[in-house]
């Protein structure tokens, strides 16, 4: 096994969040690739502890907003206070100024706070009485979300889903995975075990070596024979966008990358199909709506690679 | 189903279609009477103007009017509207003003199957290779014509490209046809008598200048090829009509068609020969002196004259016989020798020389001996431009000009024979003709066209005396141009010098030869030969449609077959790559379509385990070929190596 | 004309709709002269003979070559159609009423380009295109759509008369799609019912009768509607006026609400009026419907399915 940094943090985290490499593979991905992340799942699988872990490995600091129904968009940027004393205001800076933000259960917070924080997330600053601040470097978000349709929610609609690079599921542990958190030490404690296994300066590295992976004629033909697919195909109510299709590619490299590869494979591509592409294609009405990856092995099967 | 009306024809379809007009309409100008011509010319820059300046097409009542006025002078000019030249001319006229009501492309298909038709006009001219170029020129426009009106969004040069494509590939099936279509002998119906006019050669009369003027044309009146060597020059005497009658001016042909058999020819060794004879509308067929057999069809007249039964309209080819040294005697009667010698009053000093003549000498050969001596001693002159000669135009000559051509020697000649009281008469036909060295024919042409005299001696029968020989031998031996002095304005096939055009010249003859020869003179009898000649025993009809089937059944396979293939290019490697997977498929482990490099290898390694290492080797040399940097011809040329190396044990 | 309709399935091989992609095999293919193919064969005949009469071999050879051209001609539009592949594309739902657009996706698996490509819906407008080699491209065949439902596109007829109209070649193709049809909507329906319902009664419109709750500075996604306008004259900065519990405005179109006269498709009609009036102006709505109800929300995805459930009503 290789004792990269990457895989160190990868086999640390896959301590204390049990079986779910996968998911940590994608959350690190989604990083590498300066991306946001998007956890859907119920409460109590283990989203903000892979947040957190993450946040530790990498050496990085952390802040959680809780979102409820009354946030206001200045609860998470901060807000600007008139200060009599001195005539004038003074910004006091919101959770958002943080490397690594959990953002938790978003889809309660209302619409006019999403979209505050969503534009903070593109823009990766924060304009705020005119004055632009810039957002720390990295800049990650996990975003977690209740499955939709729950009573007294805002679900995010498909033009802020489009600002996470990557939706992903936690789903269940499995049983042996179950047993071994059941019986094990607390897992908070064993977080504050953690040691970073990279400083920012290297993970800023990173982020720059996964542009510089080889992605050939032959691959980008598959990712563009893809995304046509999607969009004449009518099992999609709405296709890839390009920017979706530069967010498959540009995951695919950052997945190469922890593979220790300097070349795409469509394999890589396939692999993170289901995180892209699961919350940007709706499956056309009249279709059974299927889960992020049924939606993705049907897409990968009616595409033979060019 | 009639919903929306047709678009509009295109400017480039238009221009098209104006183009296949221009093509067919142009060589039918010169042919066509002149108003017409006019109106023709007028309608084309009309139409012309209009598509440059994107103006609107007149009015039908106008049209409808001109077709009306048309036809009308159709009908004034040949005093009926059926027929070929009426039907030309309304084909013209037609034409013509559908191209300015050329709005859909229905009009524009009309415009196209007009073309066609008037094409097909063309040939009742000119058979040439160029006429035959200018239809293939035509063709192609046409097609491409086709095309843009089947496919306007198509750029001109695609059209073009397509046509040509199209035509190339029609061409196989064109020679086919063109070889195994049975030929029926035509006419179908009786043809009108205007078919053929303006052919040049020799006609039932002679007179003064008409030989001269006649070669002057280089014109080709018949090619011949020789089964052995071809006789020597002085020798080729190829026999015309003879003229028998004199009315001190003109000698005519006699209106006789008496009919008699062949000669006895037993003394002489027959020389076979094939004619190939160009039209020239007279019945008569030219062959060697003295004819051996006839022509299928043919009949012999008294005077040794070949007549077909009708005058040759097409080229026409006929296998002979001559024997050249036999005698000629068809067993005169006494009153029908009374013919040869009636002469006409006038030209009293000639008849007075004869006269003395006769009476100083012993025998008929004396007088012809002493008359040939006179014209070698006299100082009488072989010339293409003689002076022109008044009343006793023999008397003239003899006394005072001195100067002629063939025609007035052997005119001359036969007038003093006839003087004497020896029954002679003229004999118009050609005298040598020029070898090719290209295809081994021999060619005749108007410019040797000649004129002798014949003599009737007792015994001997007709004996061919030729004055000419006598004052220019050496245009008998070596032909015109030898005979005249440089002076003389010459034919320009005739001279000596320019020597390296004769041979172009004789080269290109050969072609058009080979072109006669093969593709206008393909009839029902050169037909039967070919196919017989590549192996049909018994080329009937049924014969020849059953090979026309199966050969155009066997193109069309062909040509399917090139219809369906598939012509996706892959690159080396991904061929290689899809040939591992066919191998891989024998056992089941075909690769699925979407499946990538590295799955794949994973899945066969695992259900083949002893494959394992080298399709990791393979599918690493692909991956580096295809989703690396690695390119070039080396590294591809190995993965197709290690592909063909996988040995596959077909178990289980 | 039952019998007619049977024969002519039986002969084109229809067997209801198919699944992708379809292949139009040699046997699909169909090739007959055109009009103006067979005028031209008429034409050659009338030229042979002249051409036998006149002894024209040069005749003979145009005649035999334009021959020669008809049966070349045969076979590139064959070529033209055969092979070509055709999958089901998009389908977007439209109204009734309105034109739907069945999506056929065109698949040239050859190296060579095909032209004038026509295709035709039974009942609906011929669309042309051309097909680059190895290309796919995109049609979209018109078809009134009359009443709500799923409306399916039926016989597809491609043909193709290219390169030289002499032969029209056509094959016949059903693809398995179908169109989602919504009501139509009522064209003088009374105004959206915002009065008849909600619990708290009034109408709820974006006016605010919340509570005002403070100030604060402005964010790029703070509506202009809330910019506390005399603040801004007295501080110079934007500021927004922050209100507490606001929420949008609300209303259930309910089917039994409607009054007793009208009959299905004229409560349908009315309701998908209404859907897109609330739609539109960015309410939050639901929908009830005899044994299914909508709940709540607002967006892009719950409208469609609000209409997907009009128009598939009691189907």
């Amino acid at each position: 096994m290789s004792n990269s940094p990457i895989d160190q943090a990868i086999r640390q985290a896959g301590r204390i969040v049990l079986g779910k490499e996968r998911q940590i593979r994608l959350a690190l991905v989604c990083l590498l690739a300066r991306g946001h992340l998007l956890i859907e799942d119920l409460p109590g699988v283990g989203k903000t502890i892979l947040a957190h872990v993450l946040a530790r490995l990498l050496g990085l600091n952390f802040h959680r907003i809780q979102c409820t129904a009354d946030m206001l968009p200045a609860d998470i940027i901060g807000v600007s206070i008139y200060d009599r004393n001195s005539g004038g205001f003074q910004f006091h800076p919101g959770p958002i100024f943080a490397q690594v933000i959990l953002v938790d259960e978003i889809n309660r917070a209302m619409p006019k706070s999403q979209s505050a924080l969503l534009e903070a997330m593109e823009e990766h600053q924060v304009t705020c009485e005119g004055e632009t601040r810039p957002l720390p470097e990295p800049f990650f978000v996990i975003a977690t979300q209740n499955p939709s349709h729950q009573i007294g929610t805002f679900p995010l609609p498909e033009s802020q889903l489009d600002r996470f690079l990557m939706r992903i599921e936690m789903g269940y542990p499995d049983q042996a995975a179950e047993r071994e958190l059941l019986a094990g030490a607390d897992r908070r404690d064993m977080m504050a075990s953690l040691s970073p296994s990279m400083d920012p300066g290297e993970l800023l590295e990173l982020q720059q070596s996964v542009t510089e992976v080889h992605a050939s004629e032959a691959l980008i033909a598959y990712v563009q024979a893809l995304a046509e697919h999607t969009r004449r195909s009518p099992d999609y109510d709405a296709g890839l966008s390009p920017r979706a299709a530069l967010a498959l590619l540009r995951a695919a490299r950052a997945w190469a990358l922890i593979d220790h590869r300097d070349l795409v494979l469509p394999e890589d591509i396939q692999a993170v199909l289901p995180a892209i592409a699961g919350h940007r294609l709706r499956p056309s009405s009249g279709m059974q709506t299927a889960s992020s990856a049924e939606i993705a092995a049907a897409l990968i099967a009616a595409v033979p690679l060019p | 189903m009639a919903s929306k009306p047709a678009p509009p024809l295109t400017r480039t379809q238009e221009l098209w279609l104006l183009a296949c007009a221009v093509l067919t309409l142009v060589p039918a100008i010169q042919p066509a009477p002149p108003w017409l011509a006019a109106a023709l010319i007028l309608a084309l820059a009309w139409r012309a103007w209009l598509w440059w300046r994107r103006a609107t097409l007149p009015p039908r009542w106008l049209l409808n009017l001109l077709v009306v006025a048309g036809s009308v002078g159709v009908f004034l000019t040949y005093r009926h509207l059926f027929g070929k030249d009426p039907g030309i001319a309304l084909l013209i006229l037609f034409l013509a003003l559908k191209l300015l009501e050329m709005r859909r492309p229905r009009d524009g298909l009309a415009v196209i199957f007009l073309c066609y038709f008037l094409l097909l006009t063309h040939f009742l001219n000119a058979q040439g290779m160029e006429v035959a170029g200018l239809a293939l020129a035509a063709l192609v426009v046409i097609t491409s014509a086709l095309a843009s009106l089947a496919h306007a969004g198509s750029g001109v040069l695609a059209q073009l490209r397509l046509a040509v494509l199209m035509l190339a590939q029609a061409l196989p099936f064109m020679l086919v046809l063109f070889l195994l279509f049975p030929r029926v002998q035509g006419p179908l119906w009786g043809m009108p008598v205007d078919a053929y006019s303006g052919m040049t050669g020799l006609s039932e009369s002679m007179s003064p200048g008409d030989i001269s003027r006649l070669i002057q044309s280089g014109e080709i009146a018949f090619r011949v090829r020789f089964e052995g060597q071809i006789p020597p020059q002085p020798s080729l005497y190829w026999r015309g009509p003879v003229l028998g009658n004199f009315d001190g001016r003109s000698w005519r042909a006699s209106l006789a068609r008496e009919k008699v058999g062949l000669p006895d020819t037993a003394t002489s060794q027959p020389v076979g020969y094939e004619i190939t004879l160009e039209p020239h509308n007279k019945t008569w067929l030219f062959a060697l002196e003295i004819p051996a057999s006839l022509p299928a069809g043919a009949s012999l007249s008294r005077e040794y004259l070949i007549q077909a039964r009708a005058p040759v309209r097409s080229r026409l080819r006929y296998a002979m016989q001559s024997s050249p040294g036999a005698g000629h005697d068809p067993g005169e009667s006494a009153v029908s020798l009374r013919r040869y010698l009636s002469l006409p009053p006038n030209n009293p000093r000639t008849q007075a020389l004869a006269q003395q003549w006769r009476r100083e000498a012993t025998d008929p050969e004396a007088v012809i001996r002493r008359m040939l001596e006179h014209f070698r001693q006299e100082s009488f002159f072989y010339t293409l431009t003689p002076p022109l000669l008044g009343e006793n135009s023999i008397d003239e000559f003899l006394f005072g000009t001195r100067r002629g051509f063939c025609e007035h020697y052997a005119s001359a000649f036969t007038f003093t024979l006839r003087a004497a009281g020896i029954p002679a008469r003229v004999v118009t036909g050609y005298q040598g003709g020029q070898r090719n060295p290209v295809d081994g024919y021999l060619i005749v042409r108007q410019s040797d066209a000649h004129a002798w005299a014949e003599a009737w001696l007792e015994g001997r029968g007709w004996v061919r005396v030729d004055p000419t020989a006598a004052i220019a031998p050496s245009r008998i031996e070596a032909g015109l141009a030898s005979a005249m002095p440089a002076s003389e304005a010459l034919p320009f096939m005739v001279r000596a010098d320019f020597s390296w055009l004769r041979q172009l010249r004789f080269r290109w003859e050969a072609v058009g030869n080979a072109w006669n020869q093969w593709v206008l003179g393909y009839d029902p009898q050169r037909q039967r030969e070919v196919l017989s000649r590549l192996g049909m025993r018994e080329p009937d009809w049924q014969a020849m449609a059953a090979a026309m089937a199966t050969l155009c059944g066997l193109l069309l396979l062909a040509l399917t077959a090139w219809a369906l293939r598939k012509r996706i290019r892959l690159d080396p490697t991904q061929r290689a790559w899809n040939r591992l997977s066919r191998k891989l498929g024998r056992i089941g482990l075909a690769r699925r379509p979407w499946e990538g490099p590295a799955d794949y290898a994973r899945r066969v390694a695992q259900a083949r385990p002893e494959l394992a290492q080298s399709i990791q080797a393979i599918a690493g040399l692909y991956v580096d070929l295809r989703y690396g940097k690695l390119n070039g011809d080396a590294p591809s040329q190995r993965l197709r190596g290690l592909v063909s190396g996988l040995d596959i044990a077909v178990s289980k | 004309m039952q019998a007619v309709a049977s024969f002519k399935r039986w002969l084109f091989r229809l067997y209801g709709p198919e699944a992708a992609p379809i292949r139009l095999s040699q046997r699909r293919v169909y090739v007959l002269p055109t009009r103006a193919g067979l005028a031209f064969a008429a034409s050659l005949v009338l030229m042979l003979t002249g051409a036998i009469n006149y002894n024209l071999s040069l005749g003979y050879a145009l005649i035999f070559l334009l021959a020669g051209l008809g049966l070349v001609t045969l076979l590139h539009t064959f070529r033209n159609l055969v092979h070509l592949e055709i999958s089901p594309g998009r389908v977007e739902p439209v109204f009734a009423g309105d034109n739907a657009g069945f999506g056929l996706q065109l698949h040239n698996r050859r190296g060579q380009s095909r032209f004038a490509l026509e295709l035709k819906l039974d009942g609906g407008e011929t669309q042309a295109c051309d097909l680059a080699a190895e290309a796919t491209t995109l049609v979209s065949l018109p078809l009134l759509a009359r009443r709500r439902g799923w409306l399916r596109p039926g016989r597809v007829t491609l043909e193709t008369r290219y390169p030289l109209c002499l032969v029209r070649a056509w094959s016949y193709v059903e693809p398995d799609m179908r169109c989602l049809v919504y009501p139509k909507p009522e064209a003088s329906a009374p105004p959206l019912p915002l009065a008849a319902n909600g619990e708290n009664g009034g109408p709820r419109g974006g006016r605010g009768s919340e509570d005002f709750s403070g100030l604060r500075s402005h964010q790029p996604a703070d509506s202009p509607r809330h910019v506390a306008w005399k603040a801004v004259a007295r501080e110079q900065i934007l500021l927004t006026k922050q209100f507490a519990g606001a929420s949008a405005a609300q209303v259930w179109l309910d089917w039994n609400a409607l009054p007793q006269g009208l009959d299905v498709e004229a409560r349908l009609s009315r309701l998908t009026r209404w859907l897109i009036d609330a739609h539109s102006r960015g309410l939050a709505y639901g929908l009830r419907l005899p044994g299914r109800q909508l709940a709540l929300g607002q967006g892009a995805q719950h409208f469609q399915e609000c209409l997907e459930a009009l128009a598939l009503h009691g189907l």
